[in-house]
């Protein structure tokens, strides 16, 4: 006889990506490296997902231009997830997404019991609209201030200040020592620089597995390992500090 | 993925003759990456690490060339073989600022899967083998802590289970050291790790092991959490701070006896209650021994001899609902019982008495060298005899010779036949058998 079919408690772990879709992101391909790099992730979040049956891995997108609406508005589990290309062209409503999104982080809709929210904003420029107070509200919400938050510049045009006021106040003392190196991030804390596609794609496969997993299920700690924030991040990959050159355009 | 070595490239080594060649990327975590390699015709599995993560662990080679030295415990660890260095023209190849370094060991062979697919519920095991696993996981540790030597990181993630005959393997040795030294900076997986270790008031040992391995064994019988009851269901966001609460400032076992604050929940918790009552007391007493007194005293934890013991005697009186077919383990044979399954009285088994213990004959049980020898420590790597049912009438049970040598037995009307090696004796029929071993009589 088997062993009796007894079902595991989970939490849902909600995944939103935040997505800039406004007009410079058709230049120098940034759209569609956007595109291939989350449909290229897929796969590896299925299995970060197997991997964690404690969590209940649910994705949602919400994309802005002139305005901010949901992409995949349904939380969706990670394996019946298609992703349909984002198309860019209009200004850039970030303000707003982050409303947008405080709105569903409100319970309800957000479970009574959940595990951390990953919240993953990407975007090329500026914002166009009143990035304040869209964050002022998002982060009036329990499970926003609860959230990993993690965000990616593409190019170096983007806002990197409205970035760091997405992810919050960089820890200066102790901890993981974040710094630059040749223009590379070394911590998750600030926004992470993507100056090519291989580092866009090596980013997203980061936040979308090892963040996950992290976020799902602890992983071995190590003494000194990152400790700050509610969620300790997982080292960047190692690639990215000297990115493998090949793939994609080398400069935006 | 992006992988560290290239799938397909051809690298030498340090210490390594000739250069092996990376067939493809299993899989890579938080540490590093593990590939698939060919070395001189062999396929292992080469651990690679990232350069981040040695700078936070300095002494990690040194670890690992000690424990390729001290050679494994068992045969149930897929021990480190040989350290690797890249040499000059394998650093070039590796686009690392710091090439780094790794490791070979075996590779897991096909059959075996990871452990959460069985916590997850994704594979058909029966009780039978998921109490062997946890044996053979005990044993594991036994015979490493008799090393004198330490796992401090066991957690679902580096135990892989072959569903069909409960064997294990353990992967990740790279955090062993010998207990009580301070060369290795790793605290262990939040979930598993010792209250005093997440605490910060201990450094890991082979007293957080045996926290630890009780916390695995609980998770593989129960598919649930040891700690998480009542006291869960008052988390609204399960973060670090919270599972710092639950697991190192105030933990509480769900089943504590004295203390009923943080019971399952029948509907978010049902698997700990449905699969709990399965267990004969005298194992739950060792979770209890572990989770209630030795949650604060480590001294006091079940220790893997004793593990190893009630995990055997356990196996031993599997018996079968006749109603149901459930697996049932009652703590005496001779006590009636009844199913916890559908709750059925069970029939009493007939048993074969050896020297040293007590056997259901149910199907698929077995008889090994310490049940004829109290001086041998529970061994379930070598079944002598099992029980087996009939080709052609699966209620006809009998008990199968897995020696090669001939026993002798001695039938209910008095006389006397052998049963030759790989040969089966009727257990209606079978009074007493005598082994080379020693002897085996039947009761009903
Ligand atoms: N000896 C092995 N044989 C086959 N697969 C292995 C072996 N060791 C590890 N793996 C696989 O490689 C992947 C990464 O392993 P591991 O190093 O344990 O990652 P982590 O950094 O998360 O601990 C896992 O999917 C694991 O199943
Ligand atoms: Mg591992
Ligand atoms: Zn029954």
């Amino acid at each position: 006889m088997p062993f009796p079919n007894v079902r595991l408690t989970n939490r849902p772990l909600h995944f939103i990506y935040i997505c800039d879709c406004s007009g410079s992101m058709a230049a120098q391909g940034k759209m569609q490296a956007l595109n291939q790099a989350i449909r290229q992730s897929l796969p590896g979040m299925v299995k970060v997902a197997r991997d964690n049956p404690e969590a209940r891995l649910l994705v949602r997108a919400v994309s802005f231009a002139d305005k901010a609406s949901w992409h995949i508005s349904k939380p969706t589990a990670v394996e019946q997830l298609q992703w349909v290309d984002l198309q860019a062209g209009g200004i850039t409503a970030m303000g707003e997404a982050l409303e947008l999104v405080a709105t569903q982080l409100r319970s309800p809709p957000m479970e009574e019991r959940a595990l951390p929210p990953v919240l993953v904003l990407i975007s090329d420029g500026q914002p166009t609209d009143d990035f304040d107070a869209g964050l002022k509200q998002l982060m009036n919400q329990m499970w926003a201030q609860k959230a990993v938050r993690l965000a990616i510049a593409l190019g170096h045009d983007a806002n990197m200040d409205v970035l760091q006021d997405f992810i919050g106040p960089y820890p200066q003392a102790g901890g993981q020592v974040g710094r630059s190196m040749q223009g590379v991030s070394t911590s998750a804390r600030q926004p992470l620089q993507a100056s090519n596609a291989t580092a866009l794609a090596q980013y997203i496969e980061w936040a979308s597995t090892a963040v996950v997993g992290a976020a799902s299920m602890p992983v071995s700690r190590t003494q000194g390992s990152a400790s700050e924030g509610n969620i300790p991040l997982p080292d960047l990959p190692p690639t990215l500090i000297d990115p493998i050159e090949g793939i994609g355009p080398v400069v935006w | 993925m992006n992988w560290i070595l290239p799938e397909g490239s051809l690298l030498e080594f340090d210490g390594l003759s000739k250069p092996l060649k990376v067939l493809r990327g299993l899989g890579g975590g938080g540490q590093g990456q593990v590939f698939e390699v060919d070395v001189a015709g062999e396929h292992l599995a080469l651990k690679w690490y990232f350069p981040s993560y040695l700078a936070r662990d300095p002494n990690l080679p040194k670890r690992l060339g000690e424990s390729i030295r001290a050679t494994a415990p068992n045969s149930d660890f897929l021990w480190p073989i040989a350290l690797l260095r890249p040499t000059p023209a394998t650093a070039e190849a590796i686009k690392l600022s710091d090439p780094g370094c790794g490791y070979l060991m075996g590779l897991r062979p096909p059959g075996f899967v990871g452990a959460i697919e069985h916590y997850a519920g994704r594979i058909e095991i029966s009780l039978q083998n998921v109490l062997r696993a946890g044996f053979f996981l005990a044993d594991a540790f036994h015979d490493l802590h008799s090393k004198g030597l330490c796992y401090k990181d066991i957690s679902l993630g580096n135990l892989f289970l072959q569903a069909e005959t409960g064997r294990i393997l353990i992967c990740d040795n790279d955090n062993v050291d010998v207990d009580g030294r301070k060369l290795s900076s790793v605290l262990g997986t939040p979930g598993f790790i010792a209250p005093e270790v997440l605490m910060s008031r201990d450094r890991p040992g082979t007293n957080s092991d045996l926290f630890s391995l009780a916390v695995l064994l609980f998770r593989l019988f129960t598919r649930h959490d040891p700690l998480r009851g009542q006291m869960d269901l008052g988390i609204k966001c399960l973060d670090e701070p919270a599972r710092r609460k639950l697991y190192g400032e105030d933990p509480l076992f769900i089943f504590d006896p004295k203390n009923k604050r943080n019971r399952p929940n029948p509907e978010e918790h049902a698997a700990a209650l449905i699969t709990w009552p399965i267990y004969p007391e005298t194992l739950q007493n060792l979770f209890l021994q572990t989770f209630c007194d030795g949650m604060k005293a480590p001294k006091r934890r079940a220790l893997t001899g004793q593990w190893k013991e009630i995990l055997a005697k356990t196996i031993d009186h599997r018996v079968l609902c006749d109603q149901c077919g459930q697996e049932n383990f009652p703590d005496d044979l001779a006590t009636p019982a009844t199913c916890w399954n559908c709750k059925s009285t069970l029939t009493q088994p007939q048993t074969l008495r050896l020297a040293n213990g007590v056997v259901a004959a149910s199907a698929d049980n077995e008889i090994y060298l310490h049940h004829f020898d109290n001086l041998k420590p529970p061994d379930l790597n070598h079944p002598v005899g099992q029980v087996v049912q009939h080709p052609s009438d699966p209620s006809m049970l009998g008990l199968k010779n897995l020696t090669t040598e001939p026993w002798t037995a001695i039938l209910s009307n008095g006389s006397k036949t052998t049963v030759e090696a790989g040969k089966t004796c009727n257990l209606a029929a079978l009074i007493q058998l005598f082994t080379p071993m020693g002897d085996v009589i039947t009761t009903i």
